[in-house]
This record gives structure tokens, C-alpha cells and sequence, in this order.
């Protein structure tokens, strides 16, 4: 005999087939629970995997927030635990990352470039493009100033020592990668991607 | 991680990845559905039915011996190559249906009330070809003729009693299901009912597919849709209760909007004692509202509800 693999089934059970449903043939009345139906809604929440930022470990977590596909509002996330099905971490976090949720909705979190300037005491809200603008700025100053080509025995080094960079720890293959070419195109020698904050 | 000051927390390693019910399964699931049936007024006359039948289920399976018993070594090769050693359709046409009804009806008569007693009537006067014929269209989650669907319940509560000694004589626990079987239970090849979040600590946070028919729990990664793989288009719905109602519904319906399909699941965080198909009939609530709304067509398979697509 041939062994088939149960296809899995789809249907609909709405309030129209209750009436020749088991149910009603085994001689329970299906009406109050249909009508029970109009005191409720549906909501929804969604549910999506990522990775903690804190550290180089990365462990595993669901974010959950509320609404639908039509609402994709970073402000609604209301809980976060640790993925159970993560390889590294099966599910469990340290202190840090089971408080990541306070660190979303944190008042001090930083969500925009700003900037102090030199003498002064307030930091003051600039955009992405005046930031990478400046950061570019400054840095093609202090390299053209300090890039070191050789070094006292004569040697090729071309290495750049004055300015280092410190990225994200939980960055994906591609993103640390993108980094990594950035960083040491440059000469840029002082370089970590395991920012312990 | 055992020392003179206690245990070190070690995390979950390796949570089981199969886990077989145990042997007062029924009794478990009776308990679970009379709690429910008390808090659930519209179904409340159902799930207390339901609750003697699961009552009369494990009463069945500790006094009743079935007619045929499968050779010691029968499910030996199966479990070797990571097919459903207790497959439905190898095992349907052999087990003792006569004998498993029987004794089950025997169990269910005396709490039965007066509305149910001509079913019982009725299921036993059945030629056993008829029976076998209720018994392959439960297995086959077929709809079935209009004049039997009230006694396609009791013949999937007999079936259930007949798959769950099975489990039990296994000589191992099986893997779990690799590719196209990983949403089929490794056991029967039956597909689930709905999914249960598991608070165990052993394995904290993770979910178990639970198998319609036998019960058996295997992992399924979170937040991925149990038929066609794909996590983009997954909701979460659940029945917003009216303000003041403080019986929060414990179901949700892990809404697929690539295949459009739903599988309730359960997270023990929210009731602890959540049994995931007692807890799929006492949230029939949230099938009808979904059924209504449309988007989503139902994918679990409960064998004690039977209703024509």
C-alpha cells in the first residue's frame, strides 16, 4: 500500500456552516455562540524577529507591536523576549537585553543627528546631511594632516592614526563588511565593531 | 551546572523537539474543558459534553484492550527513516474501531444526558462498514454526509483513544519532521490542531505544533506560518474584548497573509493551563469572527468539530 502524506486542508468556518455543523447535529444550538460574535473585534499584533544591539553576542528577540500591516509605527512595540529558536542564545538575555523595551521608549534615545559645538554646552538638532557633510569635513582635514606613508625605517605603511571608528555591535555580515571597507581604505587603523555600551 | 550553592542557570540547550502525551492525556483535556466550559456561557453545554466524552476517553483507554495489537517490531523501520511510524492511512483499516466505539460508548452512556442518548443509540447500531467509512472521512479531514456529522465526533474520539495507546507502545520517541513533513505530526502524519507557547522551563518560550488526533507535541520555530514557511505576512489575531470584560481569551490566530490561512496558538504565559484542543473548541468565537471577516481561511484540524467548507 502506497503511504500518502496528509495535504493540509483550508476551510472556512463562519457562523453560515454552524447550522450543519457536529455541533448542531449532536444537539447544541450554535445561535448564542454567533451571536456572541457582535460583541467583539478583531486585533492584531505582529511579531518579528531581530537581534539585541548591546553587545557582539547578538542574541535572539521576538519585538512585538501592535496593529496590522497598515500600521508599521515604531512607537507601538510593547514587549520583547528572547527567541527561543536563536542558535546562539535559545531564548535567554541578560539584564540588558530583557530591558530593551525601556531602551525603545528611553525619553534620552537618540533618534536624530545632533551636535555640540566647540565652547558650548547645548547639543543642537542638525540633519543626516549636514552631519555626514561634517563628519566628512573633519576627517579629510585630519587625515590629509596626519596620513602616514612611511614609516622611520622606511617602510610602506600608509596608515592613518589620528581617528578611529567605533561601529555598531550587532551588525549584520554585509553591513560589518561595508564598515570594514570604509574604515581601512582609509588607513584608519583604530577600528572596533564590539561597542560595549 | 550543579554546585554545593544550587544550580546555575543554564538557559534552554536543547528543548525536546517531540514531546508524546501522557497516558492521562484525557484526563488533563477533561479538566481543561470543563474550566472552560464554566467561563464560556454561549458554549457552555458543548464543552461540557466534550468534557465527559475526554472523560470517558481516558476511562477507554486504562480498562479497554483493543482486538488487534500491531507486532512488536512493526515501527521499527518507520522511526529508521523519519516517516509517521503510526501513519493513518496504513492503520485505519486495522485497528479495532468496533471495539474502541464500544468501549467508549460504554464509558460515555452513563453521564450522558437526554439530548445525546440517540447518538449513542445510533453509533452503535451502525453496520461496521459504515463506521469504517466515518472513521477514514474523520482521518481525512472530510466533512462527511450531513445525517452522520453528529456521530463523526464520537468515531475521532474512539480514533483518538485507538492513536494514542499507540504512541505508547513506540519503541522511541520519533524525530522531529525534516522538510515537507514539519508541519505533520511525526507520529500519525496527522496535521495539527493549533500550537501551544510553551513556559516549561526545560523549554521556556518555545512553541509545539500538537497533533489533532494523538496528541503529540513537535517544535515549529516561532512566528513562522505552519503551512506554507513564509513570516513577512504574519498576524496576530486575537478578539479584543469589550471594555469592563475581564475574561481575556487566551487564542490567537497566527494569521498567514501569504497563503491565507490561519492555526490558532495558545501562550501558556497568558493561562497556564491552556490545552491546545479544548482551548480550540472554547474559542470557536474567534473562528466564527475571522470566518465573517473573511481574509483567512482555517488550517487546523480538530476532529471533534466537524463543519461543512
Amino acid at each position: 500500500m502506497t503511504l500518502r502524506v496528509s495535504r493540509r486542508q483550508f476551510f472556512k468556518l463562519g457562523a453560515a456552516g454552524m447550522a450543519t455543523s457536529s455541533m448542531a447535529m449532536m444537539g447544541f444550538a450554535p445561535d448564542p455562540a454567533i451571536a456572541s460574535i457582535r460583541h467583539f473585534k478583531l486585533t492584531g499584533a505582529k511579531i518579528t524577529r531581530s537581534n539585541c544591539t548591546y553587545c557582539s553576542v547578538g542574541c535572539g528577540v521576538l519585538i512585538y507591536a501592535r496593529g496590522d500591516q497598515a500600521i508599521n509605527n515604531i512607537d507601538d512595540i510593547y514587549h520583547i523576549e528572547g527567541d527561543p529558536d536563536h542558535p546562539v542564545s535559545r531564548g535567554s538575555l541578560c539584564p540588558k537585553g530583557a530591558g530593551l523595551l525601556d531602551y525603545i521608549r528611553s525619553d534620552s534615545r537618540l533618534r536624530y543627528p545632533q551636535v555640540r559645538e566647540a565652547g558650548s554646552n547645548e547639543w543642537k538638532r542638525i540633519s543626516w546631511d549636514e552631519a555626514f557633510d561634517r563628519i566628512a569635513r573633519y576627517m579629510k582635514d585630519d587625515r590629509d594632516a596626519n596620513f602616514v606613508t612611511e614609516n622611520d625605517e622606511g617602510n610602506t605603511v600608509n596608515h592613518w592614526t589620528t581617528t578611529g571608528m567605533l561601529a555598531a555591535s550587532a551588525s549584520t555580515n554585509e553591513t560589518a563588511y561595508c564598515t570594514h571597507k570604509i574604515a581601512r581604505s582609509l588607513g584608519m587603523v583604530a577600528f572596533d565593531n564590539q561597542a560595549r555600551v | 551546572m550543579s554546585h554545593a550553592y544550587g544550580n546555575a542557570p543554564t538557559g534552554i540547550m536543547h528543548p525536546p523537539e517531540v514531546r508524546l502525551p501522557d497516558i492521562e492525556h484525557f484526563a488533563h483535556r477533561a479538566r481543561r474543558l470543563q474550566d472552560l466550559a464554566e467561563r464560556n456561557q454561549p458554549l457552555g453545554e458543548f464543552l461540557t459534553f466534550m468534557a465527559q466524552l475526554a472523560t470517558a476517553q481516558q476511562v477507554a483507554m486504562e480498562r479497554f484492550t483493543p482486538g488487534w495489537q500491531p507486532e512488536p517490531t512493526a515501527f521499527v523501520l518507520a522511526l529508521e527513516h523519519g516517516m509517521p511510524p503510526l501513519n493513518v492511512q496504513a492503520l485505519q483499516d486495522v485497528i479495532d474501531l468496533p471495539g474502541e466505539v464500544d468501549a467508549l460508548l460504554s464509558a460515555l452512556e452513563l453521564h450522558v444526558g437526554e439530548a445525546q442518548r440517540p447518538l449513542l443509540t445510533a453509533l452503535r447500531e451502525l453496520p461496521e462498514q459504515t463506521g469504517r467509512q466515518l472513521a477514514r472521512q474523520v482521518l481525512a479531514g472530510e466533512a462527511g454526509e450531513t445525517h452522520h456529522r453528529g456521530l463523526m465526533p464520537l468515531v475521532a474520539a474512539a480514533l483518538q483513544v485507538a492513536w494514542l495507546r499507540l504512541v505508547h507502545i513506540l519503541p522511541r520517541t520519533p524525530e522531529r519532521p525534516q522538510g515537507e513533513l514539519r508541519a505533520l505530526c511525526p507520529c500519525c502524519g496527522s496535521p495539527p490542531v493549533a500550537s501551544v507557547i510553551e513556559t516549561d522551563p526545560k523549554s521556556s518560550g518555545v512553541r509545539y505544533l500538537q497533533c489533532g488526533l494523538c496528541a503529540t507535541q513537535w517544535y515549529l520555530e516561532r512566528s513562522i506560518c505552519s503551512v506554507c514557511e513564509q513570516s513577512g505576512k504574519l498576524d496576530y489575531l486575537s478578539l479584543a474584548p469589550e471594555a469592563g470584560d475581564d475574561d481575556v481569551s487566551v487564542a490567537q490566530a497566527e494569521a498567514c497573509g501569504d497563503c491565507g490561512s490561519y492555526l490558532k496558538i495558545f501562550p501558556r504565559a497568558v493561562d497556564a493551563k491552556a490545552e491546545p484542543l479544548a482551548d480550540d473548541l472554547a474559542s470557536l468565537t474567534l473562528d466564527l469572527l475571522l470566518g465573517e471577516e473573511g481574509r483567512y481561511r482555517r488550517s487546523g484540524f480538530n476532529p471533534l468539530l466537524i463543519v461543512e467548507d
